[in-house]
């Protein structure tokens, strides 16, 4: 069905997200370059648009590039994820307010559904938000409008390209939207991977317009029902609905690469124990119990040395217990070792998750009622005192010995908004 | 992450957890399970609040001293007459925004502090405005 012209759909993003949370709670970086690293402060993962101007590009890594920056004088972070997280959660509490539905796309990025005035015209309504958003988190968003979620995002896109767009444009109110399409190429539309557009490309592709007027059983014969459905978003058909809440997970997965590379059994252990801990609190969080249990490790990509293993273990009955997680966690480190190598990154995942709300007893219940009781428990009880005491005031003897293996974080700042040690402190 | 949903229950006190016998004609069943939450009584926009801490004594006349928790909410427009937070050449500032011959300046609740004057510096902004101070004895 052609839908009507009532509803909308916005896509809205969050400017330069990670540099403003920085430049906003630290009037030091406002209206400098700010670049932020990721994780292991490896490569720029995000750049103040002061930082963009200075043509610093994106994924650079940061050793290749650490004395121009210092040259240019750009400021340089380590990701603060406390902070991003906590703007995020703020930022998408007051989207809600300003829209009948809403789907979290990303940690900066939002779906929403909002019905469109009788005079159709809803450049006031997204002038509001976008003001009221500065107003209280000191953030500029952009707003992309269309009929659907395709088009939305294609409309986000020009809302950034076209300068006099003030970071709003409706793609559903524009007369002629061909010129418009023209300028997105196909690899931008969302939806369309790496293959689908070297495909479109090479039958001459090249762009929105192009995509949209292609014979139509071409695209079904090559990608089904999913390029059908972009095609008939691309002419402005609803296909795609906000999926407010979206489904569950199907694994929670707790990694991350070493500051330095990793040998020895032990320190590969204790970092494994470590994300495992963290990954079973994940899981109490959202009422989700394993029954398959998998640790992995791999040598750098960049080194000469290709090595990676995993192992797992399935479980008769689904746990979210971080003692039992730690036992068999323990003993599959040991089955992915391997002295030869330097491992440069491990992780942990969780995997064939079940709601612990309906979650069926098992008829061979290794564990008594009672045990089962006293360990939930237990475990709650710890949640609740890291909870209330900040992270790891009680965690496990395994990880407490001294680390090697700790990710880099030489330029965090401050978890300014979290952590109430660690406010901004006014001097004047 | 999730600052206002963990103090929310971390801050309860119990206004009356026992019967209280003076004036109440049912002394035994007269008690109250409401809780006083101070988030909720000291911050009305959760999203839009943040709390910074005061270092120095610049507004000591109008009762914030040093190492002082203030709250402060983006959300609200600043007023001649509101304490505000300004960010000023790089830094945050707490000073009280005022009016005189219709130019708005920034006053230091302090003799020793001279008033801040808009027109003498390029990168000035209104960050937020504070509601709260909270001043540990």
């Amino acid at each position: 069905m052609k839908i009507s012209s009532i509803d909308a759909i916005a896509l809205i993003d969050a400017n330069n997200f990670y540099a403003s949370c920085e430049q906003n709670i630290n009037p030091n970086l406002r209206n400098k370059p700010v670049v932020i690293l990721s994780n292991n402060d490896g490569c720029i993962i995000a750049r103040s648009a002061e930082a963009r101007a200075l043509k610093i590009k994106m994924g650079t890594p940061y050793f290749k590039i650490k004395e121009k920056l210092n040259e240019l004088d750009v400021a340089v972070l380590s990701s603060n994820y406390s902070l991003y997280g906590d703007m995020s959660r703020r930022l998408m509490n007051l989207l809600k307010n300003y829209c009948e539905e809403i789907e979290i796309y990303s940690i900066d990025e939002a779906f929403v559904s909002i019905s469109r005035p009788n005079d159709k015209n809803l450049y006031p309504w997204a002038r509001n938000i976008r003001s009221l958003i500065y107003q209280n988190l000191g953030i500029t968003i952009t707003v992309g409008i269309g009929e659907n979620k395709v088009r939305a995002k294609i409309a986000n896109k020009l809302a950034k390209n076209i300068d006099y767009s003030a970071g709003i444009f409706d793609l559903a109110r524009i007369k002629n939207e061909n010129n418009y399409l023209k300028r997105i190429s196909v690899d931008k539309i969302w939806g369309v991977g790496r293959q689908t557009s070297n495909w479109l490309q090479s039958k001459g592709i090249k762009n929105a317009r192009e995509l949209r007027d292609m014979e139509e059983n071409e695209i079904i014969k090559k990608l089904g029902i999913i390029g059908k459905r972009l095609q008939l978003e691309l002419k402005g058909y609803k296909c795609l609905p906000i999926e407010k809440n979206k489904k569950s997970k199907k694994e929670i997965q707790v990694s991350r690469s070493f500051g330095t590379p990793v040998t020895k059994l032990e320190d590969l252990t204790q970092a494994l124990a470590t994300h495992a801990i963290k990954a079973s609190e994940k899981m109490r969080s959202q009422n989700l119990q394993s029954s398959d249990i998998r640790v992995f490790a791999r040598t750098s990509k960049y080194s000469s040395q290709n090595y990676q293993r995993s192992a797992h273990r399935k479980l008769t009955q689904a746990t979210d217990d971080t003692n039992s997680i730690l036992k068999i966690v323990v003993e599959l480190s040991k089955e992915i070792y391997n002295p030869e190598y330097k491992f440069s990154k491990a992780g942990v995942l969780m995997q064939d998750l079940t709601n612990s709300e309906h979650l069926q007893q098992s008829v061979i219940n290794y564990k008594s009622q009672k045990e089962l009781k006293k360990s939930a428990n237990l475990m709650k009880t710890i949640d609740l005192l890291n909870k209330r005491f900040n992270n790891n005031a009680i965690t496990w003897a395994i990880t407490k010995t001294p680390k090697c293996w700790t990710m880099n974080k030489n330029f965090l700042s401050r978890s300014s908004t979290t952590d109430i040690d660690q406010i901004p402190t006014i001097v004047k | 992450m999730d600052f206002f949903n963990s103090t929310t229950k971390r801050f309860r006190i119990p206004l009356l957890n026992d019967s209280v016998s003076a004036g109440f004609p049912s002394p035994a069943d007269d008690y109250t399970e409401e809780n006083i939450d101070l988030n909720e009584h000291l911050i009305s926009n959760p999203f839009s609040t943040f709390f910074l801490r005061v270092k120095g004594d610049s507004m000591i006349n109008a009762g914030i001293k040093d190492k002082d928790l203030i709250i402060v909410d983006k959300s609200l427009i600043a007023k001649p007459g509101n304490i505000i937070i300004a960010m000023i050449d790089g830094e945050f500032t707490i000073k009280r925004l005022s009016i005189k011959n219709d130019e708005l300046y920034l006053k230091a609740e302090n003799n020793n502090y001279p008033d801040f004057r808009f027109k003498n510096h390029i990168d000035v902004q209104i960050w937020g405005v504070v509601i709260y101070s909270i001043h540990r004895y």
